[in-house]
């Protein structure tokens, strides 16, 4: 069942909090969080979050395509990481 | 030819009518640079086979492929979900700003606030980003591979420029984690 739209997204308030300060502060800081249940809010945009994995912290670069999705889908928990070949897809 | 000198091209995934033909979907950024390939390297259990293509269409919404021996959708069937590589000597030349991810292990991360940092170790996928996996003070420390971060790659001299954000080393360094 989806969340109450009468409640709003869910976003830890100490997580946002941070976010803020840093939005007035114009300073852009990595923000560690273990909260992978917190949506991604417009203000976010521009920032890196460490988000825990279970594991160790995962790097993520908010961007604007990302703002609705959840912390949690940019930090995987499982990595296959072991190819035996090469991916083409890498280029920049 | 070991296996470390392919690149994965894509799989097999589904048959396509009663000849054999399949469904192949092409992991690659421009599937149009592979309109001419006239072979590709199948990955039975450990085993790189090669197989002749007998036809290859390329479309925006859908690639279909027929190789040399499979011409049955029974055949077919057997091969679905197998992947495709081709030889890393195949890759097609990149521009001076581009570079595929295998190029970069090795490379030197050089920060614009910290300096020289690590060597890189891998570059992997979390999903929606890929992340550059480095070294630095016998720690692994994840660089999430964004322009915005990482400005520049300098071929040449085997140089990653970055701009990495403030606590980001940190993160990785403090060994309460």
């Amino acid at each position: 069942m989806a969340r109450s739209l009468k409640k709003g997204p869910y976003i830890d308030y100490r997580l946002d909090n941070k976010v803020q300060v840093m939005n007035e502060s114009g300073k852009k800081s990595v923000i560690k969080t273990w909260s992978r249940r917190s949506m991604i809010s417009p203000d976010f945009v521009g920032h890196t979050f460490a988000v825990h994995n279970g594991n160790k912290f995962i790097p993520v670069y908010v961007t604007e395509n990302m703002v609705g999705h959840k912390l949690g889908e940019f930090s995987p928990t499982r990595n296959f990481r072991g190819h035996i070949a090469k991916k083409d897809k890498g280029k920049k | 030819m070991a296996a470390t000198e392919y690149f994965e091209l894509g799989t097999l995934s589904k048959p396509h009518g009663i000849k054999g033909a399949f469904h192949v979907y092409l992991d690659v950024d421009d599937p149009e640079e592979y309109e001419d390939l006239d072979a590709v390297f199948l990955q039975l259990g450990n085993e790189m086979v090669p197989y002749f293509i007998t036809d290859l269409q390329i479309r925006s919404n859908l690639n279909l492929m027929s190789l040399e021996g499979i011409e049955t959708v029974d055949a077919a069937k057997e091969l679905v979900g197998v992947k495709l590589f081709l030889p890393v000597s195949m890759l097609p030349k990149l521009k001076d700003n581009q570079f595929y991810y295998h190029e970069i292990v090795g490379y030197q991360v050089v920060d614009k606030n910290h300096g020289t940092l690590g060597t890189v170790k891998e570059v992997y996928s979390t999903g929606a980003q890929d992340v550059l996996v480095m070294t630095y003070q016998s720690k692994e420390v994840l660089i999430p591979l964004m322009d915005e971060i990482i400005p520049k790659v300098d071929k040449k001299n085997k140089l990653i420029h970055s701009i990495l954000p403030d606590g980001l080393l940190e993160v990785y360094l403090d060994d309460a984690n």
